[in-house]
């Protein structure tokens, strides 16, 4: 485990997860052990139901294993604070949900900036950083827009930016492109690819998408709460 | 970092404009409600302490030691040449009188009833009492007569006499206690709201009343109204000392009509309990508010934490609303009441002849505005307000994110 934690960037070890949903227990995740490397693009896959939310959840420090471990960037998340996991989530990893992504009273300069005034980085370096990213996003003179102002593809763009922004070792994304038509879907998808091709970061993201499926480097299927297929292209 | 969270709670409450609206009108009607009740009982209080003073009481009094218990006669107070030299070299005194008091009987041809024979000085008592300005019949004191008398109207009733008629008054005379008569004629008769001062006095001039009771130049009561009637309030002041010698004991309306100050200071209870009952209202109301706005927008809680936002900083973005919440609902609050105080202070409300613990209203009340019922209430209602938001801000501190996020990760 060791020798895993210095090159993998994820790695569980019997991970399970049961819920309780009216005082019936579900096994949401049965013994989970997987390992991923830094700089794979990884898409979870598989049915509605087969654990892939909760799967994210708990690699995200967002939930914790009812069994079974996590080590994230080489920190056991078990063992950290509330405090600590904010920080750890704050300095270590980006998210891109499926949709309502952004705080919608604050501008896209905002929105994007909120991570760095957490980590307490200057209003100037905030704000190259900023105008930087909306770039590599392809989303110049958008900044003082509210999130409304934008269509659904813009908005996943600003999400993008605000999860790169921190330079975070991994993205994780929940469906990133599902409420998006497919022409908006695919430039997403393509622009991910790029940003993680070039700047080497970890892209996790469930889907239902074949044509994300079909862009992944590494293709996970999750069935039952448990890996039925772990395929690296 | 404050400042985002500032930003964020600030543009939060303004999303649902109506909701914001309606909550903050309801908070601020409660702030208006309180304003406006604490400024008609500062009036309420102002009014009778007015009436009470002002009719005859004066705001202060000096007696002989034991004269208010015993109503001896004999009392009277000492030294009194020093005691009036004194009062007029007082620059907190604007003015006092000397009074004559005896228990008598008072006959006319037709009825006979008991009196307090007052023996007032007319041109000094004007500014001490309201007798003068009470005259429904006749006059106050007028001409040069001693043998005038003026009485209430409701014991002009009771003697079946009216202006002009002839009255016998029989007092016993100090020391000795040998009776003594004299006949008045009606000059004047009053009509005060109170009962009691329209058919239990009569006043007959201070000279009239020394020699009937053969107490020489001596007096049993001095009434004396200050510059300000704080200074009646102000036990800390050497004026209570200087005149308290002697044998004599200077008292001011707070110990003359003690019921009243119980009153009063009942009034200020009351407030302050209709004060919690409004804040309870009001905190409830915002906890209502805060709840209902962080469950419609628990993906947003659960995005703010997921991209690192502590718990603490969750609890804060709360607690800004709340405080928000306060700044609006003060806003409209104040104005709301100042609005309301203003039109009532300038309309009146009349409560004219009704008694309220043994005073009776002769004025309208006004609603009296104070600064700290615009500085402290608001003050109050905000750390309310910060208080009432702790519960919301604890919950959305201890939310999980994973469950916020129900519909993603």
């Amino acid at each position: 485990m060791e020798q895993a934690q210095k090159t993998d960037v994820i790695v569980t070890a019997g991970v399970t997860k049961v819920y309780e949903a009216d005082g019936v227990p579900v096994n949401a995740l049965n013994g989970v052990d997987l390992t991923i490397r830094s700089g794979e693009f990884t898409a979870l896959v598989g049915p509605s139901g087969s654990g892939k939310t909760t799967f994210l959840n708990i690699i995200s420090g967002l939930d914790s294993p009812t069994e079974g471990s996590v080590w994230l960037a080489g920190k056991v998340l078990s063992e950290m604070s509330g405090n600590e996991l904010s920080d750890f989530r704050r300095d270590n990893i980006g998210f891109v949900f499926q949709a309502y992504n952004l705080i919608p009273v604050l501008t896209v300069e905002e929105n994007v900036e909120y991570i760095m005034l957490l980590a307490g980085v200057s209003k100037a370096e905030r704000h190259d950083r900023v105008i930087v990213m909306l770039e590599a996003v392809g989303l110049e003179g958008v900044a003082d827009r509210t999130p409304t102002q934008l269509s659904g593809g813009q908005q996943q763009r600003v999400a993008i930016a605000r999860a790169m922004v921190s330079e975070p070792q991994i993205i994780l994304a929940d469906e990133p492109t599902a409420n998006l038509d497919s022409k908006t879907g695919a430039d997403l998808l393509e622009m991910m690819r790029h940003l993680n091709v070039e700047t080497g970061m970890t892209f996790i993201f469930s889907t239902h998408d074949p044509m994300v499926m079909e862009g992944a480097t590494r293709l996970i299927t999750l069935r039952d709460g448990q890996i039925d297929t772990d395929e690296t292209r | 970092m404050w400042w985002i969270l500032i930003k964020l709670a600030w543009r939060n409450i303004f999303r649902n404009k109506r909701r914001t609206l309606i909550a903050a009108t309801a908070i601020g009607i409660g702030l208006a409600a309180l304003i406006f009740v604490d400024a008609l009982m500062i009036g309420i209080a102002e009014n009778m302490v007015r009436t009470a003073t002002a009719s005859f009481l004066g705001d202060a009094q000096i007696h002989r030691e034991g004269f208010r218990d015993a109503q001896e006669v004999s009392l009277t107070i000492q030294a009194l040449d020093k005691v009036t030299t004194g009062l007029a070299q007082e620059e907190i005194v604007e003015h006092f009188t000397q009074r004559t008091l005896a228990s008598g009987m008072i006959t006319s041809p037709a009825n006979v009833s008991a009196v307090v024979l007052v023996g007032v000085h007319p041109p000094t008592e004007k500014f001490l009492s309201q007798i003068d300005e009470a005259i429904t019949e006749g006059v106050y004191f007028a001409g040069e007569s001693s043998r005038d008398i003026v009485i209430g109207a409701k014991l002009a009733e009771t003697l079946e006499i009216g202006l002009g008629d002839r009255v016998v008054v029989t007092v016993a005379q100090a020391e000795s206690g040998d009776l003594s008569q004299e006949m008045f004629r009606i000059s004047g008769i009053y009509q005060f709201a109170g009962e009691e001062m329209n058919s239990g006095m009569a006043f007959v001039r201070i000279e009239k009343a020394r020699e009937m009771l053969a107490i020489g130049n001596a007096a049993h009561e001095i009434a004396i109204k200050f510059t300000s009637l704080a200074y009646a309030q102000d036990p800390t002041l050497l004026f209570w000392e200087t005149y308290s010698e002697h044998g004599n004991e200077v008292l001011s309306w707070t110990e003359l009509m003690s019921q009243l100050t119980a009153i009063l200071e009942m009034t200020q209870y009351s407030k302050y309990i209709m004060g919690a009952i409004l804040f309870g209202v009001v905190v409830f109301g915002i906890i209502n508010t805060l709840f209902m706005s962080l469950y419609e927008r628990m993906f947003e809680f659960g995005v703010l934490r997921a991209v690192g936002t502590r718990p603490f900083g969750m609890a804060r973005v709360i607690l800004f609303e709340a405080g928000a919440l306060a700044i609006v609902s003060i806003g409209l609050g104040a104005i709301l009441g100042f609005v309301l105080t203003a039109v009532f202070a300038h309309v009146g409300i009349d409560y004219t002849g009704i008694e309220m613990t043994g005073v009776t209203m002769q004025e309208v009340i006004r609603p009296v505005m104070t600064v700290e019922q615009f500085t402290a209430y608001p003050v109050w209602l905000f750390i309310f307000t910060i208080i009432a938001g702790l519960y919301p801000a604890r919950y959305a501190a201890k939310m999980s994110p994973a469950a916020a996020m129900r519909r993603s990760f």
